[in-house]
């Protein structure tokens, strides 16, 4: 089938979905980083002269680009713990044969279908608001002084809602994994004397570790660039103990009208995101290959 | 030790019994095989002593002590599954290890174990190895390994060779009758496949939707079914099961005669017949006769070189100690 001229026309037919594709990735990216280099401010027209590593030096020396580094790490690896724990709990129960779970598995799987701003405005402004919120209603029933959530707290509170959303996620992958677990397994398990416990530690555990990573794989990806959430609820603030990598990119580039420092945190973005990702293969990456 | 009793031992799924309430001694020592057709309950009645699936009704004893409610690592009974059921991610030595690692015994003692479990199984040189890298015997043998470790006081095997081929089957078939003999431990082995339940079995126990129908020594069965059923399905080929008149003159509503107890006559016999399908095996050869009054062939064993072929006229007659007789009910007639 495969012969010279086949693949000829294959390359042929195939190749403007390529060019693109290439297109479509290459010109944005190239665009950022001309940019980057640029002094590039909407406030001050004119011409836009080459500065050099400048805007590089003032994105990365602005206190603000430290703290948005520990909250980006912070955020993905708080929703990564719960998400991922929450999640193996889940599935565990969830596969477990029970009346109604058909039900209970589309209840648990739907948070995933709410749109990212929707869900944080729904949480600021119906659970977690210190006033009408009903986290504020509970505590007021117990007699305790209302938590102002996202002021007190706010990377935790950015952080439950983040969780809640791909909490399902996780679950989804988890349980499907679950269900692939051979029960004759579980059942040799338990004659050899294996508690519930050590059957959930030696055998599930491990046999859910691929999803695992994949689950962790994919999460990174998105989470790393968590934008929506932090906009409609603390808008990065107070001050910036909510502003992670992305907000800080779009607060330099679209609030100060700054489009050269903007590009630059983007650059310094996508360096960051790549440097996650090879140190996620490196670490989990081997449970990925059969 | 590992004497098993059930008494009125009886197993429900919803509203449809699997099991009727049997009775049934497995004695210390004892190999015991289950056979019965697909669907009979023989792997729920296993599951049911293994402790994995609850009894809906009676007593089941081990050594005399109630089991009934007892789970199933505290029985001191280890299953050997047809899907040996190792563990994927650990290697052969942990897989084996696993029950003691359980039971939480020392390291020493562990190593010592498997390598002597190793060194039965001839599994010495594969204990490094992933479950995933092996063959199917090597499969059933860790699986067999982690079972003798335990030291249990039975063991339970559900269909463990049907997943091998013809000739690696009898070879695992030897090899666990061996360890039968060397150990001395009490098994209960499910088979469908009454060639495996003939050769291996010191009792035999043959189920019928969940019935036992009969239970005896491979050779009691063979020799005195007690049933039509039994009759039909100890033995290989099946017996010939013959209705009607000649039956009649037997004073009985069936007879049976096995393909190894008719003779070739070269003329008169009691039954004439014509040639059908001849299989030659070489030691033997099995013909498949079409006679005028029944309706399915009968099946003869004949010497390795008859020439006889299709469409021939064939003279047959039974060896007359070797009839049996059944009633209108299918129980023998003594
Ligand atoms: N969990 C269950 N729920 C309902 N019915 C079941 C269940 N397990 C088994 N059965 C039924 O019980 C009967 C006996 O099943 P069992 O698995 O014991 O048969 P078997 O003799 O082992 O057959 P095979 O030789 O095919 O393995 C079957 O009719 C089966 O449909
Ligand atoms: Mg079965």
């Amino acid at each position: 089938m495969a012969t010279q001229h086949s693949r000829a026309a294959a390359r042929f037919m195939i190749a403007p979905s390529v060019i693109l594709l290439l297109a479509w990735m290459v010109v944005p990216l190239a665009m950022t980083l001309w940019f980057s280099f640029l002094r590039y401010n909407l406030l001050m027209p004119g011409d836009n002269p080459f500065v050099g590593f400048d805007n590089y030096s003032y994105f990365l020396t602005d206190p603000a680009f430290q703290a948005a580094i520990v909250n980006t790490l912070l955020l993905v690896v708080g929703v990564l713990i719960i998400t991922v724990g929450g999640g193996i709990g889940l599935a565990v129960l969830l596969a477990q044969p029970m009346w109604g779970t058909g039900i209970i598995r589309i209840m648990v799987i739907s948070p995933f279908f709410i749109m990212p701003t929707v869900s944080a405005l729904v949480w600021k402004n119906m659970f977690m608001n210190p006033v009408n919120g009903l986290f504020a209603y509970g505590a007021d029933l117990l007699g305790l002084q209302p938590f102002d959530f996202l002021t007190q707290a706010p990377l935790a509170s950015i952080i439950g809602i983040v969780s809640w959303q791909w909490l399902p996620f996780a679950t989804l992958i988890l349980l499907t994994a679950m269900q692939s677990l051979d029960s004759d397994q579980m059942e040799a398990a338990e004659m050899d004397g294996a508690s519930a416990f050590s059957r959930f530690f030696y055998i599930t555990l491990p046999h859910l570790a691929r999803a695992i990573t994949v689950v962790i794989l994919i999460q990174t990806i998105f989470l790393l660039s968590i934008f929506a959430e932090i906009l409609v609820t603390t808008n990065g603030g107070p001050g910036v103990a909510s502003t992670n990598l992305t907000y800080l990119v779009y607060a330099e580039s679209l609030l100060r009208f700054d489009v050269g420092t903007g590009s630059a945190g983007g650059v310094v973005a996508i360096i960051l995101a790549n440097i996650v990702a090879i140190f996620l293969m490196r670490m989990i990456g081997k449970n990925l290959d059969a | 030790m590992g004497r098993i009793t059930l008494e009125k031992v009886q197993k429900k799924f919803g509203d449809v019994e699997v099991i009727p309430p049997l009775d049934l001694t497995i004695e210390d020592g004892e190999f015991v095989v289950f056979v019965g057709p697909s669907g009979c309950g023989k792997s729920t009645l296993l599951r049911l002593i293994a402790g994995l699936e609850d009894v809906s009704g009676g007593e089941i004893r081990i050594d005399g002590k109630p089991a009934t409610d007892l789970p199933p690592a505290k029985r001191g009974l280890a299953m050997v599954f047809q899907s040996y059921a190792l563990y994927p991610h650990m290697s052969v030595r942990k897989n084996i290890a696993f029950p003691m690692k359980m039971a939480g015994m020392s390291q020493e003692e562990q190593d010592e174990k498997i390598s002597k479990a190793a060194e039965v199984l001839n599994l010495t040189d594969y204990l490094d190895r992933r479950p995933g890298q092996l063959s199917g015997g090597q499969r059933q043998r860790v699986a067999i390994g982690r079972a003798i470790v335990r030291e249990p006081a039975a063991f339970l095997f559900d269909e463990p060779l049907s997943n091998l081929d013809a000739a690696l089957r009898v070879g695992m078939r030897l090899e666990i009758s061996e360890l039968h003999k060397r150990l001395e431990t009490t098994m209960v082995y499910v088979t469908h496949d009454q060639v495996e339940a003939m050769t291996m079995a010191d009792k035999i126990v043959v189920l019928r939707a969940g019935n036992i129908e009969q239970v005896g020594s491979p050779l009691e069965l063979y020799k005195t079914p007690r049933n039509t059923f039994v009759a039909g399905f100890i033995g290989s080929p099946k017996m010939n099961l013959i209705e009607g008149d000649i039956a009649r003159k037997h004073d009985a509503r069936t007879i049976g005669v096995r393909p190894e107890h008719l003779q070739v006559v070269d003329s008169g016999g009691t039954f004439t017949g014509k040639v059908g399908v001849a299989e030659h095996l070489g030691s033997d050869t099995f013909f498949h006769v079409h006679l005028d009054e029944m309706d399915e062939p009968m099946t003869v064993r004949a010497g390795g070189e008859v020439g006889l072929s299709h469409g021939d006229t064939i003279h047959l007659s039974p060896q007359p100690d070797k009839i049996h007789r059944f009633d209108d009910r299918g129980l023998r007639i003594a």
